[in-house]
C-alpha cells in the first residue's frame, strides 16, 4: 500500500544526502591551500559515497521478518573517502611547512571539478525539492475529496 | 438499479492509490540519480487496472441464478508491474537514472494524480446535487 510519507522520506533522504555532499565541496573548496591538519600533512580531497536503500515501513521489516520491497529506495551517504592522490609539491623555501629540499605539499583539488560538482550538487537537491513539492500537491489536494 | 458509488469511483480511488505509488517509484529514482549501480525502476499499471475493472466484461462469468458464483470478473486487487527500467542507458558509475525522464514522469503523474481527483471531486458534487435537489 502506497503512503505519503515514504514519498517523503525517500526525497527528504536525496535531499539530506545531496547536503551533505554539497558540505564536502564547501570543504574541499575551503581548503584548497591548506597545508597543515590535525592528521599532519597537507588536507585531503574529501569525498562522499552514496548508498541506495530499501525504504523500511514497518516492524517487520525492519526486524527481518518480512522482507523489504525493493522498489521504493531511499539514498544514504555510508562513508565519505579521503582522497588519496598525491599532493602538489610547490618550491616555495620561507613557508614554515617546507620539507628539506624547500618544497611544500599543497592539497590535489582542482577548482573546476569541486564547481561542477557543486553545480549538478545543487541540481540534484533541486529535483528532490520539486518531487518532494509535487507529493505535497498530491496530498494536499486529496485533503480536498469530497469539498 | 445502479450503486450509489459506482465502478467510477472506485476506479479512480485504485488510479489514485497506483498513481501515489507510482510517485513513490519516481522519488526514489529521483533521490538514488547519483547512487552508483543503482538501476531505475518503472511501474506500470495501466493494464492491470484495466482488467481489474474488466471494461470489456470478458473475464467474468455471468450468473443467472441466484445458486450461480460470480467467478472471475470484478476483482478489487489491482497489483502494478514494477521492475528495472530497461530504456536507461548505463553511466560510467552502473546508475541508469535519466533525471529529465523521471522529473517529467513525475510532472505527468501529478497532473493525472489532480485529473482523477477532480473526477471524484465531480462524481460526489452530482451526488450532493441530487441529494439535496439543488436547495
Amino acid at each position: 500500500m502506497a503512503d505519503f510519507l515514504t514519498g517523503f522520506r525517500v526525497s527528504s533522504s536525496g535531499m539530506t544526502a545531496q547536503r551533505m555532499r554539497m558540505n564536502t565541496i564547501s570543504s574541499n573548496i575551503a581548503n584548497i591551500n591548506t597545508t597543515r591538519t590535525p592528521e599532519g600533512g597537507p588536507y585531503r580531497r574529501k569525498d562522499v559515497v552514496f548508498e541506495s536503500m530499501p525504504e523500511v515501513k514497518n516492524f517487520g521489516e525492519i526486524l527481518g521478518v518480512n522482507s523489504p520491497k525493493a522498489d521504493v529506495q531511499r539514498v544514504q551517504v555510508t562513508d565519505i573517502l579521503s582522497d588519496r592522490k598525491a599532493p602538489l609539491l610547490k618550491y616555495e623555501p620561507d613557508h614554515p611547512d617546507a620539507n628539506e629540499e624547500g618544497y611544500v605539499a599543497y592539497p590535489n583539488i582542482n577548482l573546476m571539478e569541486e564547481m561542477t560538482n557543486m553545480i549538478q550538487a545543487t541540481r540534484s537537491y533541486e529535483a528532490n525539492v520539486s518531487a518532494m513539492q509535487s507529493a505535497k500537491d498530491m496530498a494536499m489536494s486529496s485533503l480536498e475529496i469530497g469539498r | 438499479m445502479s450503486e450509489m458509488f459506482d465502478k467510477t469511483t472506485s476506479a479512480l480511488s485504485t488510479a489514485l492509490n497506483m498513481r501515489l505509488l507510482k510517485h513513490n517509484v519516481i522519488s526514489s529514482n529521483i533521490a538514488n540519480a547519483e547512487t552508483p549501480n543503482y538501476h531505475a525502476k518503472k511501474i506500470d499499471f495501466e493494464e492491470a487496472l484495466s482488467r481489474a475493472l474488466d471494461i470489456d466484461g470478458l473475464r467474468g462469468m455471468s450468473t443467472s441464478h441466484g445458486d450461480h458464483f460470480a467467478v472471475g470478473g470484478k476483482s478489487t486487487k489491482v497489483s502494478p508491474d514494477i521492475y528495472e527500467n530497461p530504456e536507461g542507458a548505463i553511466n560510467n558509475d552502473g546508475n541508469t537514472v535519466d533525471l529529465e525522464r523521471e522529473m517529467s514522469s513525475l510532472a505527468e503523474n501529478t497532473i493525472m494524480y489532480r485529473a482523477a481527483l477532480q473526477l471524484i471531486n465531480k462524481k460526489l458534487a452530482a451526488l450532493r446535487y441530487a441529494i439535496t435537489e439543488n436547495r
